[in-house]
């Protein structure tokens, strides 16, 4: 009983058995859509505080640099010490979740990890202690990703079928929304304490960070809030805490095809391009510009307006065409003209930053679910935990690398350096491409063709459809017991899907079909379980209904597609970093 | 047929190869053959006072001389001859340029195959109080400019010993009789230059066997308040029918600069005629550290050029420019706008400029730099290339084979 309540979730507002009290009011009911929606409130701002204070030494570059009186390598080790615990964390961060703390209480104690480090942060600021801001950075990075997943499996406990890729796109548009009103707003903060405190230094610094740590603060209180909501919609409809579904094997590592090295290798050397960028821009803007101070930040951070709205678009487009590889080779492609622009011409860079923030995007949506077609569903947590391991730890090597890149010779030779590390993707997406077409593998296929081989597959399981349903019950039982990735989206094989479908076919249930796009999953798999029961065959359909199968098998694929993509690498990954799977 | 293919691959290579070439602008190679000689002709009993000397370079090149002139008697001045015969040679009636500094006095011979002459004289240090700190000395009140350090007056050390003539150098250290020189001084190395080039230390300027290069810095000097910042005033002579005029390119290229992507150049070309026969080439930047790093840089300002009526009190102006003059000075200031950063943090000011004839040398990229793009871009373009062939070949064989597999 208790399994299928969790997949039936919070959208059956037909369900009446066991008592769901009705007369609560619509806000606090936790199956109603006010409270729902009260509760994303608080999950899109859970997140906006570790948003705001990643990117406060680059809007602050100047400052900090003088203030502490830093070089750029130094300054850059404040980047370097967020990723560093995060080379670990990746694979840690959902076993952590699921097994040692549980998801409220894991958000908590992460949400504290990220209030602790900005607090530790500052306070260096304010001792002028420069060991202990990097301490600071060390512990937020510690919060800060982890509060990411977390955030996720939130989403999905709540929002799980139907709104779960709008949920998502909302939190990752909160999460630049944070990284913009950082960029923009904390220059004039700074701006303000040093009226007040006629002049600039460390102290000026570290008043200016503590008060961003009122952030961090906001969102620790949205988690315990988060946490008591969560709890109490647990008492109430008697569903379970959510989990991460993720399983992490380190084993499995050796298991990995060539695809997956390759993609591993677009990803690094593609954001090593981006965020260290990024983390240098302001000053780079003002000085080979001439751009002002405000100008500067704003520009700096137009890579992150542009991502939020072009994510979801561009992800449906990638969705619709297929043809990954095509697409990440374009957004190689545009990066390394707009750093080409950037480095050797003196044109308006708000053309080339407008590109960057369309090529980051368009490489998000294509690149990440890439993954996912590469590698069997049991090793996806650890393909992704590897992914988001090496990417932090690429990104903790090469911003320091920056740094001293930019002491010693320059922004001219930086960019050449950025280039250089783009042409080293680009390497790896051509290579990809001629293994991929070599290998007739999926990765670049389009939607159609895509759809047809899935098809094809499924035809073999139809042929010989008896086996599989035995093979499918346990399995169905065992969902909740073993963590696999697909139990927070109850995303069976494909077969299922089909066979789902064609369970539905037999009963007639037109209206099910319909909402299926919207992903009816709980229902079909009561339904599912009920017709494994009744042992109904699935080889004695009409061919139009077994097309309108195939349709509902690809949009729900794509679905399902979409949600890996976006859960896997805790999509609104605070530094805006990394995690780009922000999509 | 091979031997017609490899002659044009062998071309097209020569070709792209002396493209790349022209475009990484290694057009000025020629070299000058250098000497350095101090106090031509001067013999006893005539004795210059001590510290101060003439010191002639001679840059001798295929069919014309370039001749760079050090004194610094009275203000420091390089003056900067160009003749057009390889006999030329400089000189000084000493009497006259020793007692009295008359007109004539010093001369380049055959006078006829002189081309163009041009001064640069450093003539003050101004050290004005940075109340609201804009670093802006325009924009100062004068009452907070504090008297000037003039250069004429100042007690320089022996050039003797500083005179380097393999390495082509020559220092000029000096300071006036007051307190604040008691622990400092105010130094000037000329440089002067065989072929193309670039020094080592910052900002690295890229020169030409047409320019030599003067590095100025202040050490020690003790400032005369906490929020100090300082000056330099120059002046340039020249013949009339050249008017001056100073320009502000951008570059994209700051290797050797870091984050100063401008250079700057006061250049004199003919009236009604364009072409510019002689620079004074800098990049708007001063380093506040003997051995800087990026940190110790600090840009730098020039005021607008302004025509002087009178020449400046050096020796050598006075005694090489006969007819009518003209004189133009420039100041070159240094700090940035709410900089927090001023003079007496650190006690030393340096900054470097270019002098020379004819066009102004144009920067280029590093080899290093070249290497990185071309292999990097190269790299995929011809993977894609060879993969784009290899895919076409299996699909033309998949074509013409006739079957498709029916799966």
């Amino acid at each position: 009983m208790a399994e299928r309540r969790e997949y039936e979730g919070l959208l059956d507002e037909d369900e009446d058995d066991d008592g769901v009290p009705r007369h609560l009011f619509p806000l606090c009911d936790p199956t109603h859509l006010l409270h729902r929606i009260l509760v994303l409130v608080f999950m899109c701002f859970l997140g906006f505080g570790s948003y705001f204070c990643y990117d406060n030494p680059a809007a602050l570059q100047t400052q900090v640099i003088q203030d502490m009186s830093l070089n750029t390598a130094s300054f850059m080790q404040l980047y370097a010490w967020y990723s560093w615990p995060n080379v670990v964390l990746c694979f840690l961060g959902g076993f952590l979740l699921d097994r040692v703390f549980g998801i409220r209480l894991g958000t908590i104690i992460f949400s504290l990890f990220v209030l602790l480090g900005q607090i530790i942060f500052a306070a260096g600021a304010l001792a002028n202690h420069f060991w202990l801001m990097n301490l600071g950075r060390f512990v937020f990075g510690i919060g800060g990703e982890s509060l990411a997943v977390a955030q996720n499996t939130y989403a999905v406990n709540w929002f799980k079928g139907k709104e779960l890729n709008l949920v998502f796109g909302l939190q990752l548009s909160m999460a630049r929304v944070g990284s913009t009103v950082n960029m923009n707003v904390i220059g004039w903060v700074y701006g303000r304490i040093e009226a007040m405190l006629g002049s600039t230094g460390h102290t000026t610094l570290g008043i200016t960070l503590m008060i961003a740590a009122s952030t961090c603060l906001f969102s620790l209180i949205c988690a315990l809030i988060l946490g008591f909501l969560d709890r109490r919609a647990e008492k109430i409809l008697h569903k379970e805490q959510g989990r991460t579904g993720e399983v992490i094997k380190l084993t499995d590592v050796k298991d990995f095809p060539v695809s997956l090295w390759l993609i591993f290798i677009i990803c690094v050397a593609y954001y090593v391009a981006i965020f260290p960028f990024i983390g240098l821009g302001q000053v780079f803007f003002i000085e080979k510009f001439a751009f002002t101070t405000v100008q500067a930040r704003a520009i700096n951070s137009i890579v992150y307006i542009i991502s939020a709205p072009a994510s979801p678009l561009l992800g449906f487009m990638v969705d619709r065409t297929g043809r990954n590889i095509l697409w990440v080779m374009l957004a190689v492609i545009t990066t390394l003209l707009s750093h080409m622009m950037l480095a050797f011409t003196f044109w308006n860079p708000w053309i080339a930053m407008c590109l960057l923030g369309l090529s980051y995007s368009l490489l998000a949506c294509a690149l990440w679910p890439m993954v996912a077609f590469v590698v069997p569903e049991h090793q996806l947590g650890t393909a992704y935990g590897f992914m988001q391991s090496i990417q932090n730890l690429g990104l903790a090597l090469m911003s320091m690398a920056a740094g001293s890149i930019l002491d010693l010779k320059g922004y001219l030779f930086l960019e050449v350096f950025f280039i250089a590390c783009l042409c080293l993707a680009l390497l790896a997406v051509v290579l990809l491409y001629l293994y991929n077409y070599y290998k007739e593998g999926e990765l670049n296929l389009s939607a159609s063709a895509r759809a047809s081989r899935i098809k094809s597959e499924n035809g073999h399981q139809l042929r010989d459809g008896g086996p599989r349903h035995r093979e499918q019950k346990p399995l169905l039982e065992n969902k909740t017991k073993e963590p696999g990735l697909d139990s927070a989206f109850t995303h069976q094989d494909e077969m299922d899907l089909l066979e789902r479908r064609s369970a539905e076919e037999e009963h007639q249930t037109s209206q099910t079909i319909m909402c299926l796009s919207d992903g009816g999953y709980e229902l079909q798999n009561h339904q599912m379980v009920t017709d494994m029961e009744n042992n109904i065959t699935v080889n004695t359909h009409p061919l139009e209904s077994t097309v309108l199968i195939i349709q509902h098998d690809w949009r729900d694929f794509l679905q399902t597609q979409d949600i890996l993509e976006k859960r896997s690498p805790s999509p609104p990954s605070l530094s805006s970093d990394k995690m780009s799977t922000s999509i | 047929m091979s031997t017609f293919t490899a002659n044009l691959i062998f071309s097209v290579l020569f070709v792209v190869f002396g493209a790349t070439r022209g475009f990484l602008g290694n057009g000025d190679k020629f070299r000058r053959k250098v000497s350095v000689e101090l106090n031509p002709g001067l013999t006893p009993p005539w004795v210059l006072p001590p510290g101060v000397g003439l010191v002639h370079v001679r840059g001798l090149g295929l069919n014309d001389t370039l001749h760079f002139l050090l004194c610094n008697a009275g203000a420091p001045a390089l003056l900067m001859v160009h003749t057009n015969s390889t006999q030329s040679v400089v000189q000084v009636d000493w009497p006259s340029f020793i007692n009295r500094s008359s007109a004539g006095s010093l001369k380049v011979e055959p006078q006829s195959s002189v081309q163009y002459s041009s001064a640069l004289v450093f003539t003050r240090v101004w050290e004005y109080d940075d109340v609201n700190n804009t670093a802006d000395p325009q924009q100062t009140a004068e009452s907070s400019f504090y008297p000037p350090y003039e250069l004429q007056n100042f007690l320089w050390s022996d050039l003797n010993e500083t005179l380097d003539q393999s390495g082509l150098t020559v220092k000029l250290c000096g300071g006036e009789r007051t307190e604040s020189f008691l622990n400092g001084s105010l130094c000037l190395q000329f440089s002067a230059f065989e072929s193309v080039g670039r020094d080592q230390p910052w900002p690295s300027l890229h020169h030409n066997a047409n320019s030599s290069q003067l590095h100025v810095w202040l050490n020690g000097v003790t400032p005369r308040g906490n929020h100090s910042r300082f000056a330099l005033e120059f002046q340039s002579v020249g013949d009339s029918g050249f008017q001056g005029r100073v320009d502000v390119h951008s570059s994209i290229d700051d290797e050797y600069t870091p984050s100063i992507f401008k250079v700057s150049q006061w250049v004199s070309s003919p009236v009604n005629q364009s072409g510019v026969w002689g620079y004074n080439q800098w990049k708007p930047v001063a380093y506040r550290k003997a051995v800087p790093v990026f940190e110790d840089a600090t840009p730098c300002k020039h005021s607008q050029l302004v025509s002087m009526k009178r020449i400046p009190q050096s020796r050598l102006v006075q005694a090489y420019f006969t007819e009518h003059p003209q004189t133009h000075g420039l100041n070159i200031s240094f700090g940035i706008d709410k900089d927090p950063v001023f003079y007496s943090d650190t006690k030393y000011i340096s900054w470097t400029v270019l002098v020379g004839m004819g066009e102004p040398p144009a920067d280029s990229f590093s080899t290093l730099i070249i290497i990185i793009i071309t292999v990097g871009l190269g790299t995929p373009l011809v993977i894609i290339i060879v993969g784009g062939v290899f895919v076409w070949i299996r699909k033309r064989r998949s074509h013409s084979s006739g079957y498709e597999p029916i799966n």
